[in-house]
C-alpha cells in the first residue's frame, strides 16, 4: 500500500515534510519565500539590518525628510519608512526613538499580506518590501507589526501601506540601494547615529537594533559614550 | 503647474470674526517666502501702515516659513520667520522680524500651508489648531495664565495625545469634526507656538515659545499676541511638499556633509566655518551632566542646542543660558551648581515666554540703580523685589515674574526700557553708558557697534538689533584664538580675501569692505558690506529660510580651498532654492531679490514716520569709548594698516563720530537710491526694481523720496 493512500489528503507525513523542507531550504536559499503544504510560510533573512543609537540621534529628523525624498521625490514626515519621535521636555535619552523596521526573521507584516504585496526581495538581498501594485491598502500589516510606533506606514493619499525596503527602491537617491548599496538614512545623518549590518540581530531582544555608535570624538565634545 | 518648494496657500486669520481663509501663495511667489512674502502680505493687508504700536489692532502679524523649510536643506528645514510691528521699540515700533526654529515651519507646511497671516482682535483669548487644511477656533480661557510649557502640555492632552515616545501612531481622523477625508496618521507630536505670562500682559519683552526652547523674542511678537487674545497657534500635517529635483537636493545636501563639514572619523573640533562644525551647542554656561545630546531644529547639519538627563536646561542655547550668569558667579563659585542656576534660569524665561535678551545689558543697569540707591524699597524708584538676592534662582524667578505680570518695575518697563528709563528721569544713563541700549531702544547684543561696524550700522539702517551672525564669527574666532592660545586657522588677508569671493555683486573681491580700522570705519566700502549683509540676508537668510548661525559659510578649513558653501556651485545656496524649487536664480539674483524686500521694508518704515533726522545710535555710543563690559577683553578683526598690510587688531578704545557718520549714512542712502535728505525710497529706484505700486503709495502718503537729493 502506497503511504500517500493511508493519510489524509494535505496532512503532513515525515516522507512529506523532508521532500518540502529540502525545496523549501533550497528555493530560501535562492531568496524566495515559500509556502509549505502545512501553510506554513518560510521566509528567507533579510541580508541587512539597521542599528541606531539612540542617545546619539539629535533629533533632526533629516534620515525621515531624507527618507521620504529618496523614495518619493517629496518631503514629509508621514511617507518616511524611518520615524523619528521626540518629546521636548523629557529627559534625556527617553526624549528621542528612532523607529526602524526590524526586518524580522519571522516577518509578522508579510505573512499577513493577504495578496503577496508585501514580501522578501531576493533581488535586494530578501529585504521585505511591499509593491504598491499590489497592495489592496488593507492595513493588515500595518495592524500586525507588533512594535511601537508599528514600523509601517500608511500613505493616506495614494491608500496603501509603506515600509523600509533599506532604500531598495529609491528613484531619487542616485545610488543603488538595498543591502549592500546605500541606505539614504545612513548616509544622510548629520551624526552618524544610524549604522547598517549584514548581520542579523537578536530576534529575541527588544534592543538588539540598538547600538553605541558614539566614538572618542563623541567624548572630546564632552558627552557620555556609555 | 507645480509649485514647487511650496505647500500652495497661505492661511489668513481674522481674529476679530474668527474666520480662516485661503490665501494663493502663487500671488506672492515673486518675494520668495518666509521674510519677503510676510512684507508682501503685511504691505497689502495692514490696512493702517503709520501703526507706531505693535498692539494696534490693525498690526498684522506674520508667521512664515519658507520654501526650505520641511526639507533637508542643511540649517534650512527648521526655521520660521515672524513679522509684524513690533513692540517697546524707541521712538517707533518699527516693522520688524524675529525667527524661530524647531519643528513649527515643518509642521505647517506638510499641513499644506506656506504662513499664517494673523489679523484683527479675538474678543476673548482664543487658539488656533490647525489640523491639515482644517483650521479650527477654540476657547483659550482656560489655557490664559499657563505658562508656555503647561500650555503645550495642556494642548496636547486636549489633543488626546500621548507626551513621551515609543508612543503610537496617532490616527488624525479619531474626532468627526475634521471631516470625511482621511486625514492621515502621524507619530509626531503637534507643533505648537505659544505664549506666556510676558506675551499676556502684552509686554514688550513677551516672545513666542516653541517646544521647550525655541523662541521669537526681539521684536516683542508674544505682546503682538498678546493684544491680539491669541494664546496659540497648534498644527499637525500629515502630507508632503513636492520639490522640484529631488536628486539634486539629496546630492547637495551630501556635499555639505561629506565636503564642508568636519568628519567624525578626522574629527577638527575648532574648524572655521560657520556651517561645517561637529555638533557644538552655543550653551554659555557649564553642562551639569555629559548625559546629553546635542539637539536640532529640523534639517539641521549640527544641532547647537542640548538635552540633559537632569531635567532641566532643555533646548535653552546661547544668551538665554548666560543672562544670569555675572550674578550667579557672585555668589557660587562651584562651576557645576552655577551651571545648573543659569540652566533653571534659563527654563524661567522661556516659560515666561520673556525675552532674556532684555537683561543683557539691562539686569546690570537696574544694579546700578540699586547700588545708586535710586531704586529699592522706598526709593525715587520703588521696588519691593529682594534685590539683595540676585544672584539666586528665587531673585531670576521674582524679578522676570514681574517684568512679565507688570507688576513693581515691571509695570514701567512693560513699554519699553528706554521709556522707562525717561519716565525714571534716567536718560542720563544712556549718555553714560550705564544704560547700553544702542539702536531703537533695544539693547546692545554683545557686538558693540563701536567696534563690528556691520552689526552696528546695519541695526541702525534697519528695523532693530539686525541679529544677523554673517560676519561676527570673524570676532569670536579671533578673538577666541588669542585668548586661548589657539592657532589662528587663517592670516588675516587670506581671511578678506575668502570672504570677499563671495560679497558679489556689491563687494566682491573688495577685501577693505571688512576693513573696520579707525581709518576706514565711515567708508564707501563698508557702506557696501552693510548693504550686503541685509540684502543678502533679507533673501537668502530670512526668505528661503537659512538658520542665521550657519549660512552665510564664507571660508572653511574643511576644504582644501578653505572656500566655503555660500555660493559654491556645489553646495550654495542657490543650488538648493534651484532643487527645492525649480528656479535657475543665481546667488547674486537671489542678492538682488533681497534687495527689493529691503526696499519694501522701507517703504512701511518710511510710512510708519521714518526719516534719517531719527537715525541715531544712543548717544553713549558718541560720547565715549568702548572699554569694558564684554566677555572678551579685546576685539579683534582684521584691518588694514597704514602700509595697506592685513593685520587682526583690537578695535576697543574707540568711539562713534557723530558727523563722519552722518556723512556714511548719506553714502549709504546714495548707494541704495534713497533721498538722502529723508533717507526715503525714491519713484526711480522702487519702479526699476517694479515696485511702481509702493512709489505710488509713498506718493500718496507724501512720503516719496526726491530724485537726485
Amino acid at each position: 500500500m502506497a503511504e500517500n493512500d493511508t493519510t489524509t489528503p494535505g496532512a503532513v507525513t515525515r516522507r512529506r515534510f523532508l521532500r518540502d523542507t529540502s525545496l523549501a531550504g533550497c528555493a530560501v536559499a535562492a531568496g524566495a519565500q515559500v509556502l509549505l503544504a502545512d501553510g506554513t510560510l518560510v521566509i528567507p533573512a533579510s541580508q541587512g539590518f539597521l542599528l541606531v543609537d539612540l542617545k546619539k540621534c539629535q533629533g533632526c529628523s533629516t534620515c525621515m525628510m531624507a527618507c521620504a525624498l529618496a523614495h518619493t521625490g517629496t518631503a514629509s514626515y508621514t511617507l518616511a519608512r524611518i520615524q523619528i519621535q521626540q518629546d521636548s521636555f523629557a529627559r534625556f535619552p527617553d526624549d528621542v526613538f528612532m523607529a526602524t523596521c526590524r526586518q524580522c526573521a519571522d516577518a509578522p507584516c508579510v505573512r499577513v499580506c493577504p495578496t503577496g504585496a508585501n514580501a522578501p526581495d531576493p533581488a535586494f538581498g530578501n529585504v521585505r518590501r511591499i509593491d504598491p501594485a499590489k497592495c489592496i491598502g488593507c492595513r493588515s500589516c500595518v495592524a500586525r507589526c507588533p512594535y511601537t510606533p508599528a514600523r509601517l506606514q500608511w500613505d493616506h493619499a495614494r491608500q496603501v501601506a509603506l515600509k523600509c525596503d533599506l532604500c531598495a527602491d529609491t528613484p531619487h537617491l542616485g545610488s543603488r540601494g538595498g543591502p549592500g548599496g546605500v541606505q539614504t538614512c545612513v548616509r544622510v545623518c548629520p551624526e552618524k547615529a544610524i549604522s547598517f549590518t549584514a548581520t542579523m540581530p537578536d530576534q529575541k531582544d527588544l534592543h538588539s537594533y540598538e547600538v553605541n555608535l558614539r566614538d572618542r570624538a563623541w567624548a572630546k565634545l564632552g558627552m557620555s559614550v556609555k | 503647474m507645480a509649485l514647487y518648494g511650496y505647500a500652495g496657500k497661505i492661511l489668513r486669520l481674522d481674529l476679530t470674526a474668527r474666520k480662516a481663509t485661503a490665501v494663493d501663495t502663487a500671488r506672492y511667489r515673486r518675494w520668495g517666502g518666509g521674510h519677503g512674502m510676510a512684507s508682501a502680505l503685511f504691505w497689502d493687508f495692514c490696512r493702517d501702515k503709520t501703526i507706531k504700536d505693535g498692539r494696534d489692532p490693525a498690526n498684522v502679524c506674520c508667521v512664515m516659513p519658507g520654501p526650505f523649510s520641511g526639507t533637508i536643506v542643511p540649517s534650512g528645514g527648521g526655521r520660521c520667520e515672524v513679522t509684524g510691528v513690533g513692540v517697546g521699540m524707541d521712538p517707533i515700533s518699527w516693522y520688524t522680524r524675529s525667527a524661530i526654529g524647531g519643528r513649527f515651519s515643518a509642521m505647517l507646511k506638510y499641513a499644506g500651508w506656506d504662513g499664517v497671516v494673523i489679523e484683527g482682535r479675538a474678543s476673548e483669548p482664543v487658539w488656533v489648531e490647525i489640523q491639515n487644511s482644517e483650521v479650527r477656533f477654540r476657547d483659550a480661557t482656560r489655557l490664559w495664565g499657563l505658562d508656555t510649557w503647561a500650555t503645550q502640555d495642556e494642548i496636547w492632552r486636549l489633543q488626546r495625545r500621548r507626551r513621551g515616545t515609543r508612543t503610537g501612531w496617532h490616527d488624525l481622523n479619531d474626532r468627526a469634526e475634521w471631516g470625511a477625508a482621511d486625514q492621515g496618521r502621524t507619530t509626531q507630536l503637534s507643533a505648537i507656538m505659544t505664549i506666556g505670562a510676558a506675551g499676556e500682559h502684552q509686554t514688550a519683552h513677551a516672545a513666542l515659545i516653541h517646544d521647550a526652547g525655541n523662541g521669537a523674542g526681539q521684536g516683542g511678537f508674544g505682546a503682538v499676541w498678546g493684544s491680539k487674545n491669541l494664546k496659540a497657534i497648534s498644527v499637525i500635517g500629515t502630507g508632503s511638499i513636492e520639490v522640484a529635483d529631488p536628486a539634486a537636493l539629496l546630492a547637495a545636501r551630501l556635499v555639505v556633509k561629506e565636503k564642508y563639514t568636519a568628519s567624525w572619523e578626522r574629527p577638527d573640533f575648532w574648524t572655521w566655518s560657520r556651517l561645517g562644525n561637529l555638533p557644538r551647542p552655543i550653551i554659555q554656561s557649564t553642562p551639569p551632566t555629559p548625559d546629553r545630546r546635542p539637539q536640532s531644529c529640523q534639517g539641521c547639519n549640527n544641532g547647537c542646542r542640548l538635552r540633559f538627563s537632569v531635567g532641566y536646561g532643555n533646548e535653552s542655547a546661547c544668551q538665554e543660558t548666560s543672562w544670569y550668569a555675572p550674578f550667579i558667579g557672585r555668589l557660587v563659585k562651584d562651576r557645576i551648581k552655577a551651571g545648573e542656576i543659569n540652566l533653571k534660569a534659563a527654563d524661567i524665561v522661556q516659560r515666561y515666554g520673556f525675552n532674556s535678551f532684555v537683561y543683557q545689558t539691562g539686569l546690570h543697569w537696574l544694579e546700578h540703580l540699586v547700588e545708586e540707591g535710586a531704586l529699592g524699597p522706598g526709593r525715587r524708584i520703588h521696588s519691593d523685589l529682594p534685590w539683595s538676592q540676585l544672584g539666586t534662582l528665587e531673585f531670576a524667578e521674582a524679578l522676570t515674574r514681574a517684568l512679565s505680570t507688570r507688576t513693581d518695575i515691571g509695570a514701567d518697563l512693560a513699554d519699553g526700557w528706554v521709556q522707562a528709563a525717561r519716565k525714571w528721569g534716567r536718560e542720563e544713563d544712556l549718555h553714560t553708558g550705564a544704560l547700553q541700549f544702542s539702536y531703537w531702544g533695544w539693547p546692545e547684543h554683545g557686538y558693540d557697534p563701536r567696534a563690528e561696524l556691520e552689526w552696528g550700522y546695519g541695526s541702525i539702517m534697519g528695523d532693530r538689533d539686525t541679529n544677523t551672525h554673517c560676519f561676527n564669527a570673524i570676532f569670536t574666532s579671533v578673538s577666541a584664538a588669542v585668548a586661548y592660545g589657539l592657532p589662528l586657522r587663517l592670516e588675516a588677508g587670506e581671511l578678506v580675501s575668502l570672504v570677499a569671493k563671495k560679497l558679489a555683486p556689491y563687494a566682491k573681491d573688495r577685501p577693505e569692505v571688512l576693513d573696520f580700522s579707525d581709518a576706514n570705519m565711515y567708508s564707501e566700502a563698508v557702506a557696501q558690506l552693510v548693504r550686503w549683509q541685509q540684502h543678502y540676508c533679507r533673501f537668502w537668510k530670512n526668505s528661503t529660510i537659512l538658520c542665521d548661525l550657519k549660512w552665510p559659510d564664507f571660508y572653511n578649513t574643511n576644504v582644501p580651498s578653505l572656500e566655503g558653501a555660500t555660493g559654491s556651485p556645489d553646495g550654495g545656496e542657490q543650488v538648493f532654492w534651484k532643487a527645492v524649487t525649480g528656479e535657475d536664480l543665481s546667488f547674486e539674483g537671489g542678492v538682488e531679490r533681497g534687495r527689493q524686500i529691503w526696499n519694501l521694508d522701507n517703504a512701511i518704515w518710511t510710512l510708519q514716520g521714518r526719516h534719517r533726522d531719527i537715525v541715531h545710535f544712543a548717544p553713549y555710543l558718541y560720547e565715549h569709548e568702548y572699554e569694558h563690559g564684554e566677555l572678551f577683553p579685546f576685539y579683534m578683526w582684521p584691518c588694514r594698516d597704514g602700509d595697506g598690510k592685513w593685520a587682526y587688531t583690537d578695535l576697543m578704545g574707540r568711539k562713534l563720530d557723530r558727523a563722519k557718520f552722518e556723512q556714511w549714512k548719506t553714502t549709504f542712502y546714495t548707494l541704495e537710491g534713497w533721498d538722502t535728505a529723508s533717507g526715503w525710497p525714491t519713484r526711480r529706484t522702487l519702479e526699476a526694481m517694479d515696485m511702481k505700486f509702493v512709489a505710488d503709495a509713498l506718493a500718496a502718503a507724501g512720503r516719496l523720496g526726491r530724485e537726485g537729493a
